[in-house]
Parts: structure tokens; C-alpha cells; sequence
């Protein structure tokens, strides 16, 4: 039996509900998985992050959450205009936040915010598996958001990436966490991307106006539509 | 030639048409594909068919680490205590590692490294005399090639499986590799499959299976939450 | 000479490793080389050298734990500066760099590990390993490279162990490579289909005439590099001659009523002895019946590498009776050879009659002896040997 949680991301969890059921079984995304989310640039990775992260802070869930476009002040406003607040969950420590964007003014570093750079991986590792350590020590689950893995990429050897790419995937799913990875596809040499394709369990990609859940763990492939909206994203009836 | 019962419903059947005689026994088998199309299931369900007809089997595992491995089996029904208890699987960790974790070795665990080719044969050499002494007829299965080339260099990834597949056969096991198209270079690609006796392909819909003596057979398939099944076949 | 204090690799070097000398351990895929460059290092570092490894397959903190799993403290000796890592492998998997010097780019291989040769003069390096290198580099740098570090290793008198996983590499590369040393050992597996022992054995010194003898190994934890005398079994059924066999290969062998082998005293009656052919030395045992067969196959299966099957040419009915033998001794993965002995006697079957009679395969060989007449025993060992050492 495959256990899913509520991604937090209206009308996914429907669109996920396994077809062969008695109607006892919840959508949303399995357990203990690394989902990879790719797609161009502006179409709601990031949107489906928050929501996505939201969603496991509002169920006691902790989240970690690498980010290397937007920096933390960004994400911080933007979640609120989504009508998510993280201040208590910082304060509470249930939101941990690695923050290796190169833009903008960087927030102070505390015990649930630090600073790391795209250009040190090694460093981003470090950073995350004590982060990792940190949310999953008086919690039997844990969401993960990498957004992007893109930016990673491009500062460095790709193959390099990848191995640490691996270490984080198998340092989640040692501590019982479920994970999305965001890329941008294209961006990167296409042997990479079928790496990163086969180190995840579940693929999915949108393109701005539809999302295709291409691979999931006990699911076919699905397609539905779906919306920016100032809620994050809707998803409408499966195509 | 003797043959071996893959567990794959429909495809033992397929390659017994045509005085075919099934998947044969002693072989090495190449299973390949773009990711995501079922290629380590087939491995899972491969090995724990033969694990209930009581054929010991070495499973390498590479990309998913002992505890993940279990689990993942355990998905589908196929629950591997029992054989761990009576000594049938013998497991070759060789990624734990790499996570810090350290799990302890047992009679029939053995953990090594992914960026150490040397180690890895070491230990395969271990696991492979280990298990010849249960049964002389025996399976391994080699999951997957893609961690390996993540780590290492290509044409070391060739050379440590050009002699695991030397020395698998030589102790009469029937083995199996996974390869996920595109991870390697195509002249790479092309050496593997040379370098192995028969070829699975899976391409997400149509599972085609060619073995070195020109037996070739396609069929449609499904993966359901009990494993991959065959659909309408034939022989070509 | 600087001792290695690795069992009988010390005296096949005549004494140890000169000062200065590079040493290639070069090994078939399978075989634990890595060691024979760490307790080389260890026996250097316990009698005051100094001393680093060059690593490009694992982390430090690894080798560290492999360290103490063998009973060596590597961490004090690097703690008091006697010894430390150049550190090759932690920057290309992500994780944090530990050691005296890093290397961040295959580039910087070649100069840092100059430094840190000449970082310890009169002392040890180990290098692990080459066949990571290799690939890294460009074709024909590899041994550009390595004739560098052999030239500062001379200058410096410090002594360079490589540790080479020989993997199908192009012949001409692993000759330029051996060619560029001054010592060099083999570790090779022995194998019967599967792998069931290994042996290491200097095949060329240029200090030295190295003693042509291979030695078997096991690799202990903790201990390190155990050298062990091989078993041999001796076995067959009723009356094929097998004490009579044992006598004549092992001269001063005895018989044996009461013995504890392993943890268990057990009442067995067997006959034991010591031979040596040709410079292979191994232990006899003479074992009477198939159920101690399989005690004493189970109690010596680590170091038995062979079993001689006596059979009695003159007697089919005892066929099948051998025939068990030899299923077991395939099972437990033993080299094994057919004695048919009694040939002296005139209704003695020949060889093929013999496999045929008992459906063996060719790739046993059948030897025809009389213990009698002392024939054909010779021809039984080597035959064995052969196997072995193929």
C-alpha cells in the first residue's frame, strides 16, 4: 500500500487518487519520494513549492528548503501574498531554510536561516545534512523543496552536482522526508537531465497550461490543466 | 540449453514459442531503457521469483541503498526477510555509504563504496562464492549501471563489468544488468550491449527481448502494483 | 632495507624495500590490495618514519576506520604529525576535503603528491590507487607522472607503494607502468570457477633475485596480510589407497585419532602430514569416509584449496561412492584431481574408461598412479598445481 501526503496544491490530490481502489485511497504524493518538477522558466515551480511546503508546516510537518534563485526575503513575501505566514513556524523551528541565491540582500544568518552560495556545492551539502538532521530529529516526516537544482548546475561540473545531488536524495529518504527538485529543462547537458530523470521516483512536468504527472509511484500517467491564480496554483479535472 | 523462470507472467511463455526453450539458464542479460519504465521491477521480480523456487540469488544494489530496496519490494507484495533468513540473497550494498549510514555487515550483507570499483569486486568476489556454495545454480542481478557512472569514469564502469559478467557466468549464474539509456555515451552504449548475451528492451509500452543465438520477441506490457505483466506477443 | 613486516613478503624482497624504491602491488580484480600498501605503512610508522596516502578512491575518514578495524591507531599518528593524507577524493563527491593537501582538479595531482614526497623524506607513500588515475588523466600522462614521483621518491629516499587493480588496460600501458618500477608483486586470485583464495608472490625486484614462490593470503580484521599454508584433502572411498597416498606425498605424516579443529574436539581418525613440491608447500589431511568428509571440509573450507580423490581402478562398485566426493568437493567450489590408482593391476580400468564409467566431465583430470609402484604421483600434484596456479 503506497502512502500519500496532501501536497497542499489544489486539485492534485484528486487528480492522484489511484485508479483500482475501493475508494479508500487519498491522492496527493507518495511518502518517502523525490519528486522532480520541471519544466521552462515562470510557469509555478516555485508557486507549487510553497504551496507544497505550506501544506506539511499547516500539518505539523517540517520543511527544509534549499532556494537559489529567489533569496529567503522573497520567498518569505511571496508566501504571504499566498496568504501562508512562516513566522510562527520559524520561530516554532519547523522551517529550516538554506538560502544560496546570489541576488539580493541575505537575511542574518540564525539557527533556522543560512546563507550558502551556488558556486559550493560542497558547502550546500554540508549545510543541508545538518539541516536534514535538524528537522527529522523529533519528526517522523519531513518535506524537502530544492528550488532549483538548475542554478546548481550551471555553476559547476555537472557530474559533480549529480554526485552530490545523490547524497541529498539518499540522506531524505534515510530520514523518512519526501522531497521536490525543480529544474528548468534545457538548461542543463541532456545525459544530466536523464540522470536526474532516474534518480527520481515521480516526474512531473508543466509547461504553463497543463501539468503531466509523467511517472508516479503507483499511478499511470495523468494530465489536467491548470491556473496561476493569487492562490497559487488550481488544477482542473483530469484530461 | 537449460532454461530459468523469469517470475515475469507471459514472458517465459513468449520465448518458448517457436521450440524457443524460455530465458536461458548461464546467460547474461542487458535490461535498458529511458527511465521510469520499469526496468528495476523487472529486476525485483526476477529476483524474488527465482528466491521462491529457492535459487539463491547476489543482488548488487547501486542506486537505492539496502533499507530503500526493501521497501521498494515491499510495494509490490514481495517481502525478502524470510530469504535473508535462510541465507538465499546475499546483498552487495554499494551506496548506504555514501550517506554516512553505517549498516553492519552480516553473513549475507556486505557494504561497499560506489567510487570504488576494487572494493566492489571484492566483495562481489566474496558474494559470489558465498552464494555458488547454496546452489551452483544461481542468479545475480546488477542494479543499476546509473550511480556507478555518476561516479566514476566511463570505460571503469566497462572494464568492472566486462569482469563481473566474466566471473558471474563462470560460476554459472543467469544474470542481469540494468542500463538506463542516455546516462553513457553512445559508443559506450554500444560496447555494453555487446558485451552481454541478450538485450531487454523496455520503452515504457513494449517490452522486446533479442539473444545472442537471433531469438527475438516483443510483447506489450503493464506494470501493476504486483509487477510487470505481458500482454499480446509474438515472435519475430 | 626497510621491513614491510608483512609475512614472508620481507624475505621474498631479501630483506625489505631499499630506501627510495617504488613498489607496484598489482593485483587481479577481486583480490584486497589495498592492505598490503597500508600495513607496509603501519610497520614503517610503528618504527618512527613518516609517512602519507594518496587517496583517490574513498574519504579519509574511511581509511581512518579501515585503520582501526585492522588494530591500528592511524588517527594518533597523524594527530602527532607523523603521518597524513593528500586527500583526492572528497572534493569530487561533495564532501568536505580532510588531510595536510587536497586536490580540487585532476590537474593538481602530479605537483601535490611531488610535495608531499618530498614532504617525507626516508620515508613511505602510499599511493591508492593507480587504476583511478589512469582514467582521469590523458592517455600516456599517467606514466609520465609516475615517472616523476619514482625520480623524487629515489631523490628523496622515500619509498612509493602503488596499489593497481589490474583491469583489462591496454598490455602496452601496464608494461610501460611495470617498467617504470623497481619492484613489483603480484596478488592474484586462485579460482575454481569461483574465487577461493589468494596469493601474492614478487615477480621482479631490481635490488634482488625475488624467490619464485607464491604464498596464499587472507586479509584479517583486525591483523592484516595472514599468510596460511593451504590444505589439502585427501579422501576416496574404502581401500583406494588414500593412507598409503598420504605417505608417500607427506613422508612424515601421522595418524591421527583425537583432534580439535576449530572449536570442536572431535573423535576422527585421519592422517596428517606436510608436503612439498616443487615450492608448494601445503598441509595433508587423509580423511577415511564421506561423513568426516564433510566435517572437515566444513571446518577447513577457508584454507583448503584442493583435494586428490583416490579411486580404485580395479573396483566400478566404488564408483558412486567417489563420485559423492567429488559433487561435494564441486559444491564447496575445491579443485580437485582423480587419482585412479592400483593401475599395476591387470584388470585395472584406464582413465577414460574410468570417466566414462562415472560421467565426469573433461575438465577433471584423471590421473592414472600406482602408489605401489610408485608412478604417476608426481603427474597427480602437478596436475593439481596446474589448476591452481592456471
Amino acid at each position: 500500500m503506497i502512502v500519500r501526503i496532501t501536497s497542499g496544491i489544489t486539485g492534485f490530490d484528486e487528480l492522484t487518487v489511484p485508479g483500482d481502489d475501493l475508494g479508500f485511497a487519498l491522492g496527493g504524493i507518495p511518502e518517502n519520494t523525490i519528486t522532480l518538477l520541471y519544466g521552462p522558466v515562470g510557469v509555478g515551480k516555485s508557486l507549487f513549492c510553497h504551496s507544497f511546503t505550506y501544506e506539511g508546516l499547516s500539518t505539523d510537518e517540517p520543511c527544509l528548503y534549499l532556494t537559489t534563485d529567489q533569496n529567503f526575503s522573497t520567498i518569505y513575501h511571496n508566501m504571504e501574498d499566498l496568504g501562508f505566514s512562516l513566522q510562527e513556524y520559524m520561530e516554532g523551528n519547523m522551517l529550516q531554510v538554506i538560502d544560496a541565491s546570489s541576488n539580493g540582500e541575505k537575511m542574518e544568518d540564525s539557527p533556522t536561516h543560512q546563507s550558502s552560495h551556488v558556486k559550493n556545492p560542497t558547502d550546500i551539502l554540508v549545510k543541508v545534512s545538518r539541516g536534514i538532521n535538524s528537522v527529522s530529529q523529533n519528526n517522523p516526516r519531513f518535506r524537502g523543496v530544492v528550488d532549483s537544482i538548475t542554478a546548481i548546475l550551471e555553476s559547476n561540473d555537472e557530474m559533480l552536482i549529480m554526485r552530490v545531488l545523490k547524497s541529498y536524495i539518499l540522506r531524505v529518504k534515510e530520514a523518512g522526508g519526501t522531497a521536490i527538485i525543480t529544474h528548468t529543462q534545457g538548461s542543463a547537458d541532456p545525459r544530466t537531465e536523464i540522470i536526474i530523470k532516474s534518480m527520481a521516483d515521480n516526474i512531473i512536468k508543466v509547461d504553463g497550461e497543463t501539468l503531466v504527472i509523467e511517472s508516479m509511484k503507483g499511478l499511470g500517467q495523468k494530465k489536467a490543466p491548470y491556473e496561476i491564480t493569487e492562490e497559487g496554483l488550481i488544477l482542473g479535472k483530469e484530461e | 540449453m537449460s532454461m530459468v523462470e523469469t517470475g515475469i507472467p507471459g514472458l517465459d511463455e513468449l520465448l518458448s514459442l517457436n521450440d524457443g526453450e524460455g530465458f536461458p539458464q548461464n546467460t547474461t542479460t542487458l535490461v535498458y531503457g529511458p527511465p521510469k519504465v520499469g526496468k528495476s521491477i523487472f529486476s525485483y521480480q526476477f529476483a524474488y521469483h527465482g528466491l521462491d523456487l529457492k535459487e539463491p540469488c547476489l543482488y548488487i544494489t547501486t542506486d537505492d541503498g539496502i533499507k530503500q530496496l526493501t521497501q521498494n519490494m515491499m510495494d509490490f507484495g514481495w517481502f525478502l526477510q524470510g530469504f535473508i533468513d535462510e541465507e538465499l540473497l546475499y546483498v552487495i550494498d554499494s551506496i548506504s555509504s555514501l550517506s554516512g549510514v553505517r549498516v553492519e555487515n552480516t553473513a549475507t550483507y556486505a557494504s561497499s563504496k560506489i567510487n570504488d570499483p576494487t572494493d566492489l569486486m571484492v566483495k562481489v568476489g566474496l558474494g559470489t562464492r558465498f552464494v555458488f556454495k547454496k546452489s551452483n545454480e544461481f542468479r545475480s542481478v546488477f542494479d543499476s549501471l546509473t550511480t556507478p557512472f555518476v561516479f566514476n569514469p566511463e570505460p571503469m564502469v566497462v572494464r568492472f563489468l566486462k569482469t563481473y559478467l566474466r566471473r558471474l557466468k563462470e560460476a554459472g549464474a543467469t544474470v542481469l544488468v540494468n542500463y538506463t539509456e542516455g546516462v553513457a555515451s553512445p559508443g559506450t552504449e554500444r560496447i555494453l550491449k555487446s558485451i552481454v548475451d541478450n538485450v531487454i528492451m523496455l520503452d515504457g509500452s513494449y517490452m522486446t527481448f533479442k539473444s545472442s543465438y537471433d531469438l527475438m520477441g516483443t510483447a506489450k506490457y503493464d506494470i501493476t502494483d504486483q509487477g510487470i505483466v505481458l500482454g499480446e506477443g509474438e515472435i519475430l | 632495507m626497510k621491513k614491510t613486516h608483512i609475512p614472508k613478503l620481507d624475505d621474498f624482497l631479501g630483506g625489505g624495500i631499499p630506501e627510495g624504491s617504488s613498489v607496484l602491488f598489482y593485483a587481479d580484480p577481486g583480490v584486497e590490495c589495498e592492505a598490503f600498501g597500508y600495513q607496509t605503512l603501519q610497520s614503517r610508522l610503528e618504527e618512527g618514519d613518516h609517512g602519507f596516502i594518496f587517496t583517490n578512491v574513498t574519504e579519509p575518514s574511511s581509511i581512518l576506520y579501515e585503520f582501526e578495524k585492522f588494530g591500528w591507531d592511524l588517527e594518533k599518528e597523524m594527530e602527532d604529525g607523523q603521518a597524513f593524507f593528500v586527500d583526492g577524493s572528497s572534493y569530487f563527491i561533495g564532501v568536505p576535503v580532510m588531510g595536510k593537501y587536497s586536490i580540487e582538479d585532476y590537474s593538481q595531482i602530479e605537483k601535490v603528491v611531488h610535495t608531499a614526497i618530498t614532504d617525507v623524506p626516508e620515508g613511505v607513500g602510499v599511493i591508492n590507487n593507480l587504476s583511478a588515475l589512469i582514467d582521469y588523466l590523458d592517455p600516456g600522462e599517467t606514466v609520465g607522472i609516475i615517472k616523476k614521483w619514482n625520480k623524487a621518491a629515489r631523490e628523496n629516499k622515500t619509498i612509493l607503494l602503488y596499489i593497481f587493480t589490474e583491469w583489462d588496460y591496454e598490455t602496452d600501458l601496464i608494461d610501460e607502468i611495470k617498467d617504470s618500477m623497481d619492484c613489483l608483486v603480484n596478488l592474484s586470485t586462485i579460482e575454481e570457477r569461483v574465487i577461493i583464495g589468494q596469493g601474492f608472490m614478487v615477480t621482479g625486484a631490481t635490488w634482488t633475485t625475488p624467490s619464485s614462490s607464491m604464498v596464499l593470503f587472507n586479509i584479517l580484521r583486525p591483523g592484516g596480510v595472514k599468510i596460511f599454508i593451504p590444505k589439502i584433502l585427501v579422501t576416496g572411498p574404502y581401500n583406494a589407497g588414500k593412507s598409503s597416498f598420504v605417505k608417500n606425498i607427506a613422508p612424515n605424516s601421522v595418524s591421527v585419532d583425537k583432534m580439535a579443529l576449530g572449536q570442536v574436539p572431535t573423535t576422527v581418525a585421519m592422517d596428517i602430514g606436510h608436503m612439498e613440491h616443487k615450492g608448494f608447500v601445503a598441509d595433508v589431511f587423509g580423511t577415511p569416509g564421506q561423513e568426516r568428509f564433510d566435517l572437515i571440509l566444513d571446518l577447513l573450507s577457508k584454507e583448503a584449496v584442493g583435494a586428490f580423490i583416490l579411486v580404485d581402478s580395479t573396483d566400478p562398485h566404488t564408483f558412486p561412492r567417489a563420485k559423492e566426493m567429488i559433487k561435494k568437493c564441486k559444491a564447496e567450489a575445491i579443485p580437485k584431481v582423480i587419482v585412479a590408482n592400483k593401475q599395476d593391476l591387470p584388470n585395472s580400468l584406464t582413465p577414460d574408461e574410468i570417466r566414462k564409467a562415472m560421467r565426469i566431465d573433461s575438465s577433471i583430470p584423471i590421473i592414472p598412479v600406482s602408489i605401489l609402484k610408485n608412478e604417476g604421483i608426481d603427474e597427480a600434484i602437478d596436475a593439481l598445481l596446474e589448476i591452481l596456479y592456471r
